[in-house]
């Protein structure tokens, strides 16, 4: 079917970090009229699966996820004025992220984010060094699904079971999913924090949110 | 010394332990930079070095690893880089025994070159050359190590010898993946070792990200690749934060002490520890390592 091989030749220029081939592509299938709906999903959405699975298997790291999801990222901001449908029921949730107060670290959290929005979720990404209530405050006006924490040092993690208390003192702790991230979490943590769950890298924060809003 | 030392079959080189985790639990508070300390309170760093010597480390590293420019420059501490680095010498010789070695410890400049950062060779280099020159009238030995991007790696190495004639371990940090050992930006274990032998340090290494049982495996594969002498400094598992909110790695020194036995079976020349390591694993390694001979 010609359809399905232009979806294959999208989902190949991801691979390929071909970023000139994916945006040609994708400004043909809006010229063309084609279901943009399809091809986000069969095109787009399918080539940044196959960087997961390429990562998965040792065959790509750092550079080629941050390269494969901003060009999925770009191709999505061409993409979305035109599809008809709604914004809100094509997105695959709403995450809030950050890097906790008192932690600068935010590469680990930026390709976190990306992948996500490279993945159809839309992200409110709030950079390093935030507080607790900022994250909160956000996730609140935004009406998130999903509040992501990040935390490189073992002494900024502590910053993680507080934002969770807090939300519970406030009672709004059922509104949100909360996952962790950063090299020092473990399960043991997460059982700890009462948190929702935790990823080692982006492939992983991608399939548990995936898993979370299910 | 340490080349004699290289030189000696009989002499196995016992590094330090980790100095972040060390410092953490003494309750350092939560985004400083532990090399700050240096200055605001040595007599926390002196304690940590002298703990090691006590354990039986031949030789301990600065606590400098973030006291490159760059990293620096995220704290708003690059001004403070000339003093950051010469108190940590002091702070080491200080203790440092008869007979035993100082080293100087240069970490990740936290910077990734395009598409992640925007960091440049240029910049790594300079980077770098403003810690080195600081750092090199007071040491015996170059630790260059975390690093996880190959051509950072070899600017750090350009920035030592253009100042130093003094000995270089490189050590890299790896992590496993199904096609075998790999930086997270992708540089394979033979590309890493190829490009540091190349610029001609002493000995190669590799550290963090992995715990003692992965180095194991490590190390069987970088013996394959070189014969230059190899340095290895595993992590003692994963971190876990207890209800107090005091760090805890779950591994016990004696089963770290054993895998060890075996990274030293497998050639490793220099021995020590990274992250959650302590001087109470180096006494255990120490023991390991006394029944040896």
């Amino acid at each position: 079917m010609p359809q399905e091989s232009f979806y294959e030749e999208i989902s190949e220029s991801i691979v390929n970090l071909d970023k000139d081939k994916a945006i040609s592509l994708a400004k043909k299938a809006i010229d063309e009229n084609m279901n943009l709906l399809d091809v986000v999903e069969k095109g787009f959405g399918a080539g940044i699966r196959r960087i997961g699975d390429l990562w998965d298997e040792g065959e790509f790291f750092l550079p080629e996820l941050m390269l494969g999801g901003n060009i999925v990222q770009e191709s999505m901001e061409l993409l979305l004025p035109h599809l008809k449908a709604n914004k809100e029921d094509i997105t695959s949730g709403k995450v809030v992220i950050a890097t906790i107060e008192g932690d600068i670290h935010s590469i680990g959290k930026t390709i976190v984010a990306t992948m996500l929005s490279a993945n159809g979720f839309e992200v409110y990404d709030l950079g390093a060094d935030v507080s607790a209530e900022k994250i909160i405050r956000t996730a609140l006006e935004k009406n998130a699904n999903i509040i992501g924490v990040s935390a490189l040092l073992t002494t900024t993690m502590i910053g993680q079971k507080k934002l969770i208390e807090t939300l519970k003192e406030r009672g709004i702790r059922d509104k949100f999913k909360v996952i962790l991230g950063g090299a020092p979490v473990t399960q043991n943590w997460v059982n700890e924090c009462q948190a929702d769950g935790y990823a080692d890298n982006a492939i992983e924060a991608v399939k548990l949110i995936k898993k979370l809003m299910d | 010394m340490f080349k004699e030392w290289l030189k000696d079959d009989s002499k196995i080189i016992l590094f330090d332990g980790g100095m972040g985790t060390e410092i953490f639990k003494r309750g350092i508070k939560p985004g400083k930079l532990p090399d700050i300390l240096n200055l605001e309170q040595s007599e926390i760093v002196t304690e940590i070095h002298k703990a090691y010597y006590d354990a039986g480390s031949d030789m301990c590293q600065t606590n400098t690893f973030g006291s490159s420019y760059m990293n620096l420059q995220k704290y708003k501490l690059e001004n403070r880089i000339k003093e950051i680095n010469e108190r940590a010498i002091e702070n080491l010789k200080e203790v440092c025994p008869p007979n035993h070695l100082i080293v100087g410890d240069i970490g990740p400049s936290g910077e990734y070159k395009p598409p992640i950062g925007k960091a440049t060779y240029e910049q790594w280099y300079s980077s770098y050359l403003k810690q080195i020159k600081y750092l090199e009238p007071g040491i015996d030995l170059w630790h260059i190590e975390t690093i996880s991007d190959i051509e950072e790696m070899v600017a750090a190495i350009q920035a030592v010898k253009e100042v130093s004639k003094k000995p270089i371990i490189s050590s890299m940090t790896y992590k496993k993946t199904k096609r075998g050992f790999f930086t997270i930006m992708g540089n394979s274990l033979k590309d890493c070792i190829k490009k540091v032998e190349n610029e001609n340090v002493d000995v190669i290494g590799g550290n963090c990200t992995l715990g003692s049982i992965e180095m194991i495996e490590l190390i069987k594969e970088m013996k394959n690749i070189t014969n230059k002498p190899l340095s290895i400094k595993p992590n003692a598992g994963k971190p876990r934060l207890t209800q107090g909110g005091i760090t805890h790695y779950d591994q016990s020194e004696q089963d770290f002490a054993k895998d060890i036995l075996q990274i030293v079976k497998s050639g490793a020349k220099i021995i020590g520890g990274c992250c959650g390591t302590s001087p109470k694993t180096i006494k255990e390694i120490k023991m390991v390592l006394d029944g040896l001979v």
